[in-house]
């Protein structure tokens, strides 16, 4: 990819939480439309549609793979539609084959579209689906292994390695909670959360307590992308692509390339930096940090490769206010999962269309004053790999 | 809670409680078969030496087939934990609270395992453990730990 090369020039949400009577069909041709309103083109100039997979399968996913989006969108002059999936990841791997469908030459304008309806499932349905996704089957979920587990392993070693206590883990559910409660679609939008309460919590898994543990929620988002070309002649605030850094790590937690919990954020470090330095941007210079990390001990991992403070401090960052709203480093100004809802492959989707609406201007109660350029993350699996994109409103 | 008043409370069958079996692929299955005879085996390599936790079809570092079972000494230090309290799949709700933990087992492989015989309060990263082994069904053993008595 060169400097600026794509662009995203509009969004679409709709509202996160328990919205049984919305089917994800509906999702999907609500956010359709609206993103393509939103970009401001008319909707013959799609060329592509690509669908997010919906976790835990339904009829969406078979109806996206044999190209249902397109003829109810109405879309006459598709050329190109597919589903690509990579869990939590999803939103960086369907935007890199939008970007391909672009640079071929294929289509001149792509629309991405993410829809889930967890309410569907009964609870337990979901809680023995995730309970288990995250696992090894052979060698992990024998053993009683869960999501919860893994995340709160993962959490209590960087906090044994690093020093960082829990009431600053648990901070970081208290500033994702303070920017849901400035955002209309968030799941969390109405509920207080106090550093006291997420501490005295339901213990799930020591140390993580149930507000520590995303919730799972039915919401969706979707944008409209195109060439930088294509986007300065039809959007007054396109949001450019500036750099990118990725890297896989492993299946197993057992295997992660970073054998020392504390170091995670060493390790992530070089892979963020090769998104600042394709973009010619430091960490100084973002206006915004969107991290998903999906935990809020994961979230200071993240953190910590950001180069805003020396790794494993991010707590104290975190803890003191930074990243709330008003701070130094504002951080995951959706609520992230924890505060947003966790839409199975669409957090990523959330935090990156947030991420486009901050930068375009239009974040309503959560905007960052005059914001610039940000650093989008995403990851999935069971921590397998993490994705940094620095995103502007201008080509530095 | 006990598997009785849980089957009571939410209605479940013996089924619902049954706790998941690993299944072997072709190239794991000697290490369950060692499990079975409470030894801890890993796939090593015999051209580069490289161990492969979990198993797979070849080896990841060199493409190789050949390989050997070896024997682990059960020796393992604790690299980090949950403590299980909550929101588990029904099977291991009578086990709670219980331990999963990540251990690094002399030979170099990272395990996931449980902590057992042990307080979780006395729980403590860097402690020095062993392999024990857990029957849970005839056919399959579990490999977990427990802290060395001083």
């Amino acid at each position: 990819m060169s400097k600026g090369e794509f662009a995203v020039i509009g969004t679409g949400e709709v509202p996160c939480g328990n919205y049984p009577d919305r089917t994800e069909f509906e999702i999907a041709y609500t956010l359709s439309r609206m993103a393509i309103k939103d970009a401001g083109i008319d909707k013959s100039q799609i060329g592509a549609v690509l669908g997010a997979a919906h976790i835990m399968g339904s009829e969406y996913n078979t109806e996206v793979v044999f190209g249902r989006l397109p003829e109810a969108i109405g879309l006459r002059n598709c050329q190109v539609t597919g589903q690509t999936v990579s869990g939590g990841a999803s939103s960086h791997s369907i935007r890199r084959t939008a970007e391909g469908i672009l640079r071929a030459g294929e289509a001149e304008y792509v629309l991405v579209v993410h829809a889930q309806r967890f309410s569907q499932f009964t609870m337990n349905e979901q809680a023995q689906y995730f309970a288990i996704a995250g696992s090894d089957l052979e060698f992990e979920v024998p053993y009683g292994m869960t999501y919860n587990a893994l995340a709160a392993m993962v959490t209590q070693g960087y906090m044994s390695q690093t020093g960082t206590t829990v009431e600053q883990v648990a901070s970081v559910v208290v500033a994702c909670n303070r920017w849901a409660r400035l955002q209309e679609n968030a799941m969390f939008r109405d509920k207080e959360l106090t550093l006291e309460r997420v501490l005295n919590g339901r213990m799930v898994a020591y140390p993580l307590t149930a507000y520590m543990c995303n919730v799972l929620a039915d919401g969706g988002s979707a944008y409209v992308m195109t060439t930088a070309e294509n986007a300065r002649k039809v959007c007054d605030k396109p949001v450019y692509i500036l750099g990118e850094g990725s890297d896989y790590s492993h299946r197993s937690i057992t295997k992660s390339k970073a054998r020392d919990l504390a170091k995670m954020g060493a390790y992530l470090g070089p892979v963020a930096e090769r998104a600042y330095n394709e973009a010619s941007l430091a960490p100084s210079d973002m206006d915004i940090y969107e991290v998903y990390g999906s935990y809020p001990g994961v979230n200071l991992i993240v953190m910590d490769a950001l180069g805003i403070c020396e790794p494993g401090r991010s707590g104290a960052l975190v803890e003191a206010g930074e990243t709330s709203p008003g701070g130094k480093y504002p951080c995951s100004t959706n609520g992230e999962s924890l505060g947003m809802g966790h839409t199975g492959t669409g957090c990523g989707f959330a935090i990156f269309v947030e991420g486009v609406r901050q930068l375009q201007g239009k974040a309503g109660r959560a905007q960052v004053p005059n914001a610039r350029f940000l650093i989008d993350n995403c990851g999935g699996g069971a921590f397998m790999d993490c994705h940094f994109t620095i995103m502007g409103n201008e080509i530095p | 809670m006990t598997a009785d008043e849980l089957k009571e409370l939410l209605g479940l069958t013996d089924e619902d409680l049954k706790k998941p079996l690993p299944k072997p692929t072709k190239w794991s299955q000697p290490y369950w078969d060692a499990a079975k005879q409470h030894k801890l085996v890993f796939k090593k390599c015999t051209k580069c030496g490289h161990i492969d936790h979990p198993p797979y079809l070849y080896c990841t570092e060199c493409h190789e087939d050949d390989h050997e079972w070896i024997k682990s000494t059960g020796k393992g230090v604790l690299n980090a934990y949950a403590v299980n309290a909550f929101a588990v799949p029904f099977p291991f709700m009578p086990d709670l609270p219980y331990v999963t933990a990540m251990v690094d087992v002399e030979e170099g492989p990272r395990m996931i395992t449980n902590i057992v015989e042990c307080d979780p309060e006395a729980l403590e990263n860097g402690m020095e453990l062993e392999v024990v082994f857990q029957e849970r069904t005839p056919e399959f053993t579990l490999p977990q730990f427990r802290p060395v008595k001083k």
